[in-house]
């Protein structure tokens, strides 16, 4: 604190002693104190006060900033910094051009240009210092005046700093969060998609590539909105159709692959990997969220529906708010106007259940629900408004106009919000077709380890026994949960403690360890049967109780200490610089001031503010989110699916608006395509429909002239061709399922477990206290070739297969795929067990459904949805099939084999040792294989050669 | 302004944008193409390592029954422990007593360090001189996966760029044919799993490569039993035939030829790798000094001969876990068995190194995701000796490349907290970077907006640690 007061001090009379230079006019003078204190002095405490000046005991470099004197002086070199009126020579600017020395270090905090010329007028003016007085004289002036000078100012609900509250921001970097017009469509007979795109081209001498041929357009839709290839009938008739009317084949084609059940599927898929989905709640413990399965069908509904897009928001983030209003109101429609079933809406709420979180003994409660809500108003942000609030946990935000007071007042919007798994009937259309199959393996699981685990309780019991007998006190023997109580409450009394036996008497070390084991695996299996209750994994409303995550459920009426901590309405306040310890001021409910969109219960005082009541805080956060003046939400959601058809959004960070955020390439296409999508009802399908008539979704990926390409659009930012995309690692390996055969194509239920790589399936995975269960597929084949989008998502452990194609971890919000190349693509591509099996069973099907080998290379390659190979392919095909079908005569495979029980080591934490027990694999006693290479003839073996090749070819992998 | 360096910051915005270009596509960055690889950017400081073996102890190894003696808590045992303040969970919750080490002490070499009598082969003066036993750092979380995350990537919620993945970004890999980074496990997978050496943000290639120690070394490395080599790379020949087909259909599109290399790295792959973990080609001695030939040290002395072998033919960066370090209770048979599993690898490792002249080339970090508690509480009604966990102490040592020997930092007289040099977890990986050769603060990656790094925020240099 005194070192505070000395720097104070120190500064008011340097600051005095800064006399101006003799020859300069005072407006000159008046406009160089301004330069230093709205734009140098700023620049100098957020660049460089860090290491050169907030502690004045540890200056790097010994330079210390903080001074006009100091500054010029200069650091441990011992030439001065700054030379008065020559930038050239002074080695401040050369640091900051990062020429010589790289000031500031890192690459994040590096001057922009316009910075860098600042401090060059500032040097080359004469280095102005003006007092504080004159400071701070400046500064109100410029806050008090209407006209914030350079930039352009915010209006928000206050900073940490009046610097921070008053600072402008450069237009473009605040784009999002403005308010903006329809733009018109300029005119011209085009779609309006394209009109907006011509404008842009317009600038350059480019045109946009021609149309792609119908084969290719039809693969590249079929994939877009279904996610599977088209089959080779489509192909022949939309090739026939496209021939005859374009324009209506190509329409034609959009309804109906809009109306099949797989489009949901493979849309519902992107919105999960922005909200990550995920069937286990990651940490620790990786805990099952046993019903999570319902809230992703529901995603997979909604977007089947074409649910309006604001009320998918309203439903995810406060559905039941939605239901009490249908409850209270006379028609039973709440405030949007519509009837939600309340099941649905308590599975709705499962997005405020996602991403890792978990809160055990060895968690500090505060910390565990702040880790849950500032994952939560971090998720909402991202996802919905595309403005990840997280960076104003700790400080007001750096670049974007959101001040940490904003972040805590949305943090307050869920401050009542508590995650539980709550009641909610099965609804009628929900896949309950694996339940019963489902249930039988749960149990005999459970069975198997609570057997296994009652065996040692047993010695334990009969050692103990023995124990008290030897003793003399027999009377005195009580069962294990007593003997715990006892040795609590007698802990500190020697004499009473050694009336009790040792916790694992009768056991050897090794039994120690496995018992722990056995525990841990009746704990897990019992959760699971939670799958077939009637449950969703939801939230409620109430104040923080905190139980331990392996169990959430709301308080029961009669705990009446639960209840005491149940209806305390948690105050919420800001936490500076983040941690729960550092309690700052009091907050109300509240949304992003700086977007000056109010809600519908601000007032005059507040617009901004949210109900301070215990309910209906998120219903309505969620209905200013879907305000149609919110400038963010709408553009948030028509970039992201523009994202998707294109690889790339108009705003090329869908998750990012804000200033460090890429800019959108087309701004007035992105604000058409959001107003004209609101006012025609949020209607996602509609979107689609829209974007993918355009010339520009139907350009060919090739441009006829590369040259001038390359020189006007390097990026291709113009949309000029379309880009070609590699498929998901969804789309993979659904397409090899559709292709041989195997696919089934139920839609939802219980997650389903697909064959994965078998070492990866049985490698043992540690959570807290043991080790997690085996990954062991489901039994059928149909059961586990489903759909990817249905496969149990384990935080902890993920296929393979999948994981190596790009598909997001679900611990982070995923905007777009990944899709580099990298070797392990090719292992699993060219050698998994998997990729084995679905080439044999395309072979097989080949060989079923055409004559001649050369018909079966064809109809390969169409089932594929691939163009039809020329002749000398066929015959490079054919030739090598008969080298292969000698190949694999002598070199037959051996029969497949599957393991019905596997031993287990395990170093125990109690012994240090290894301890061993068996696990029980019941899903192979009983298992129906996917058709095997040994059960098949060498020349299946040899076509599956074929279809191998297939799979891995360029064509195959990419949609053009 | 020095074009290089612009091209620099241009040149990373493009990566951040448009992955799967030529220069990244491959499995391992390209030696000879230093201007396209990252790390090629870097000027090297004044490095001494040029590989990394990191090893982690999961679960967090007590600090006070390792390298730490507390003389005091031989006075406090069974004592009851207060805690002041609030209790805030679970674990400070209960009847809570004073725990004294099981164990006795020694001083080893000339530095004196201290090391509980269960380390045979570390204390021997030609090892315990190389190390530099760190006894000031601390780490935000008391759970182990946030914990184990945050020391792994910097992040304690995961996510994001594992520090061997970093490194190999910025370094690159001197063995076009294996991957750059590499983890071995014991038996099972930590907590938090393939997230303790996930590449985050950075493009694929960087991830860690679990390298198994029974079946495939690589997952699905080579094909199936009934399909050899031969038959392999008559398949590559024809898939290279249809995919030069579909270069010329698809003329403008780059990723193509990029894709089609892979194949061929791949079939290099699985000629080399096999090679490299084959150790039963060492001699026996070396077998026997790691302790291969005994059964308490032949799990974690194979792992660390691996990773001799690996750090040898190129690769930077290779991670060891061994488990159950976790003692909330019976901590003298359990810690005396894992120090014993890690005692007799860790010391051949360093001496090997040494003979073969590669100590000074190689940085070695032995670590856990925290320390534990002077204090225990009552567990299943009986007076556990064992040890919470502590993320206000722990240790960690270094040896090898750039390396000061010696002892840095102290902990308070019961080994509750940290009290001198008194360092967070991003000043290690700071300072480890440093070791490599690598600046945090320039080894960054554009993405989500900005530049990102391991310390997250930038760190400081634990220069005591620092030759």
């Amino acid at each position: 604190m005194k070192s505070k007061v000395a720097l104070i001090t120190c500064l008011l009379i340097l600051g005095a002693s800064c006399a101006p230079s003799a020859g300069q006019n005072v407006s000159n003078e008046d406009a160089q104190a301004k330069l230093f204190t709205l734009q140098v002095l700023p620049l100098l405490k957020s660049k460089c006060f860090g290491c050169h000046g907030n502690d004045p005991d540890n200056l790097q470099g010994d330079y210390d900033l903080r001074t006009r004197q100091s500054a010029l002086k200069g650091g441990e070199s011992g030439s001065p910094a700054i030379v008065v009126g020559k930038p050239g020579a002074s080695p401040l600017l050369e640091a900051i051009k990062w020429e010589g020395l790289e000031m500031p270090p890192k690459e994040n905090d590096r001057l922009n240009e316009q910075q860098i010329e600042i401090i060059r007028q500032w040097i080359q003016s004469g280095a102005a210092w003006p007092s504080q007085e004159k400071q701070t004289e400046i500064k109100k002036q410029l806050w008090s005046s209407a006209d914030p000078g350079k930039g352009m100012r915010l209006e928000n609900s206050g900073g940490l700093s009046e610097e921070w509250t008053y600072r402008t921001y450069a237009p473009e970097d605040v784009w999002a969060f403005q308010p903006f017009e329809k733009p018109k469509v300029p005119a011209t007979h085009k779609h309006p998609i394209d009109a907006f795109i011509e404008k842009e081209l317009d600038k350059t001498n480019l045109e946009m590539a021609p149309q792609a041929d119908a084969a290719t357009l039809i693969r590249r839709a079929t994939y877009d909105l279904t996610g599977l290839p088209p089959t080779p009938d489509e192909v022949t008739q939309f090739e026939l159709a496209s021939q005859q009317n374009h324009k209506k084949a190509w329409n034609d084609l959009i309804t109906r692959l809009l109306a099949r059940p797989q489009y949901g599927e493979r849309w519902g898929q992107h919105w999960l990997d922005v909200v990550r989905y995920a069937d286990t709640s990651g940490m620790s413990n990786d805990f099952e969220r046993s019903n999570a399965w319902r809230y992703r069908d529901y995603v997979v509904r909604s977007f089947n529906q074409n649910k309006p897009y604001n009320h998918f928001v309203i439903e995810q983030l406060a559905a039941d708010d939605l239901v009490r209003e249908q409850e209270k109101s006379e028609d039973g429609k709440n405030a949007n106007g519509y009837t939600i079933a309340p099941a649905e809406a308590q599975v709705a709420t499962g997005f405020l259940r996602m991403g890792p979180w978990e809160h055990t003994a060895m968690s500090p409660e505060r910390v565990s629900r702040q880790n849950y809500l500032d994952d939560m108003v971090n998720s909402i942000g991202q996802t919905f408004l595309s403005v990840p609030l997280r960076c104003c946990k700790c400080h007001d935000h750096k670049s974007d106009p959101i001040p940490t007071r904003d972040y805590y007042r949305f943090y307050a919007a869920l401050a009542t919000t508590q995650p539980a798994e709550m009641k909610a009937a099965l609804l009628p259309g929900e896949n309950q077709a694996a339940f019963s199959e489902e249930r039988t393996h749960v149990e005999a699981l459970l069975d198997y380890s609570t057997k296994e685990r009652e065996k040692l309780y047993a010695k334990r019991e009969v050692a103990a026994r023995k124990w008290y007998e030897e003793r003399g006190i027999a009377d005195q023997y009580v069962p294990f949960n007593k003997r715990q109580i006892l040795g609590r409450q007698k802990f500190f009394d020697e004499n009473e403690a050694a009336k009790i036996p040792p916790r694992f008497i009768g056991l050897t070390s090794e039994e120690e360890g496995v018992l722990k084991v056995r525990e841990g695996e009746s704990r897990i299996w019992t959760r699971r049967l939670e799958r077939f209750q009637p449950l969703a994994q939801s939230v409620y409303y109430g104040g923080d109780i905190l139980v331990n995550s392996r169990m959430l459920r709301p308080p029961n009426p009669k705990n009446k200490k639960l209840m005491a901590k149940h209806k305390t309405m948690p105050t919420s306040h800001i936490y500076e610089g983040g941690s729960v310890e550092a309690m700052g001021q009091q907050v109300t409910p509240g949304v992003l001031s700086a977007l000056q969109v109010s809600t519908y219960h601000g007032d005059q005082e507040d617009p901004y503010s949210l109900p301070k009541v215990t309910d209906r805080r998120r219903i309505a956060l969620a209905r200013w989110i879907t305000k149609k003046d919110n400038p963010l939400t709408k553009r948030s959601i028509v970039n992201r699916i523009w994202n998707y058809h294109f690889g790339k959004g108009l705003a090329g960070n869908p998750n990012n608006f804000g200033a460090t955020g890429k800019k959108p390439t087309h701004p007035d296409l992105l604000n058409w395509l959001a107003e004209d999508f609101v006012d025609h009802g949020w209607r996602i399908k509609r979107l689609h429909r829209l974007i993918m008539t355009s010339a520009a979704y139907q350009a060919s990926t090739t441009h006829p002239d590369k040259k001038q390409l390359d020189a006007a659009d390097p990026n291709h930012d113009l949309l000029t061709v379309f880009q070609p995309r590699r498929l998901s690692a969804e789309e993979i390996r659904d397409s090899l399922l559709a292709a041989s055969g195997e696919l089934n194509p139920s839609v939802g239920g219980l997650p389903a477990r697909p064959e994965i790589n078998l070492e990866v399936a049985l490698a043992p995975r540690m959570v807290q206290f043991s080790l997690a269960p085996a990954y062991q597929p489901n039994r059928t084949p149909e059961m586990r070739n489903r759909r990817s989008i249905y496969a149990y998502r384990i935080c902890g452990l993920a296929d393979p297969m999948m994981e190596v194609f790009n598909r997001p971890k679900p611990d982070e919000s995923c905007e777009v795929r990944d899709t580099a190349s990298v070797s392990p693509q090719v292992f699993t591509l060219m050698n998994s067990d998997s990729i084995t099996k679905r080439s044999i069973a395309m072979a097989s099907r080949l060989e079923k459904e055409a004559e001649s080998i050369e018909d079966q290379i064809r109809l390969g390659f169409a089932l594929l949805g691939l163009n039809q190979p020329g002749e000398g392919t066929v015959e490079l095909l054919v030739e090598h099939f008969e080298k292969m079908s000698r190949y694999h005569a002598e070199n037959p495979p051996q029969p497949g084999d599957y393991p019905v029980e596997l031993a287990r080591s395990v170093v125990e934490e109690f012994t240090g040792e290894t301890c061993h027990y068996v696990e029980r694999l019941d899903i192979y006693e009983n298992y129906v294989p996917d058709l095997h290479p040994a059960d098949v003839k060498p020349g299946t073996r040899a076509l599956a050669d074929i279809c191998l090749l297939l799979f891995n070819s360029n064509e195959f992998i990419y949609v053009y | 302004m020095n074009p290089f360096q612009l091209n620099r910051r241009n040149f990373l915005y493009g990566l951040g944008s448009s992955l799967g270009s030529v220069a990244f596509s491959r499995l391992l960055a390209d030696q000879a193409d230093t201007d396209s690889r990252p790390g090629g950017r870097q000027k090297k400081d004044a490095a001494k390592a040029k590989a990394c073996i990191m090893l982690f102890m999961e679960g967090g190894p007590s600090h006070i029954d390792t390298f730490d003696p507390k003389p005091k808590l031989e006075q406090l045992h069974l004592n009851k422990f207060t805690i002041e303040g609030p209790r805030f969970s679970g674990m400070s919750r209960g009847n809570r007593f004073y725990v004294k080490s099981p164990f006795k002490f020694r001083q080893s070499g000339q530095n004196e360090i201290a090391m509980c009598e269960h380390f045979q082969h570390l204390s021997d003066p030609a090892v315990a001189d190389e190390l530099c036993v760190f006894r000031g750092c601390q780490v935000d979380s008391v759970n182990h996966p946030t914990a184990l995350y945050q020391m792994n990537t910097g992040n304690r919620l995961g996510g994001d760029p594992a520090i061997g993945s970093w490194v190999t970004y910025g370094l690159g890999s001197e063995n076009q044919n294996l991957p750059g980074y590499v983890v071995m496990t014991e038996l099972a997978a930590p907590q938090g799993g393939s997230g303790n050496w996930s590449n985050g943000f950075l493009p694929a290639n960087f991830q860690g490569t679990l390298l198994r120690s029974k079946g495939s070394p690589i997952l699905d490395l080579n094909p199936p039993d009934w399909k050899s080599r031969h038959h392999q790379r008559a398949n590559l020949d024809v898939l290279n035939q249809l995919n030069q087909e579909s270069l010329k259909n698809h003329p403008q599109h780059r990723d193509l030829l990029a894709r089609m290399e892979n194949y061929e790295l791949a079939f290099r792959m699985q000629m080399e790798v096999p090679g490299v973990v084959n150790i039963e080609e060492e001699p026996e001695h070396i077998q026997s000094l790691y302790g291969l030939d005994n059964k308490e040290t032949s799990s974690f002395g194979r792992q660390c001969l691996m990773a001799r072998k690996l750090v040898e033919k190129g690769v930077r960066f290779v991670q060891i876990f061994s488990g159950g370090w976790d003692s909330h209770d019976f901590i003298e048979r359990a810690h005396k068995k894992r120090i014993q599993s890690i005692d007799k690898p860790i010391a051949a490792l360093i001496k090997d190194l040494k003979a073969r002249g590669m100590l000074d080339d190689t940085l070695i970090v032995w670590t856990g995701e925290f320390g534990r508690t002077p204090d225990n509480t009552v567990r299943g009604g009986e007076t556990a000796i064992g040890r919470d966990h502590n993320n206000k102490a722990m240790n960690m040592f270094f040896a090898g490349g750039g390396v000061k020997p010696g002892i840095v930092g102290a902990t308070d007289e019961i080994g509750q907290s940290a009290v001198e040099n008194v360092h967070p977890v991003r000043d290690v990986h700071v300072t480890m970077l440093h070791l490599m050769g690598l600046n945090d603060n320039k080894l960054t990656y554009f993405h989500g907006g900005r530049f990102k790094q391991l310390s997250q925020f930038g760190g400081n240099l634990i220069d005591e640690i620092i030759a």
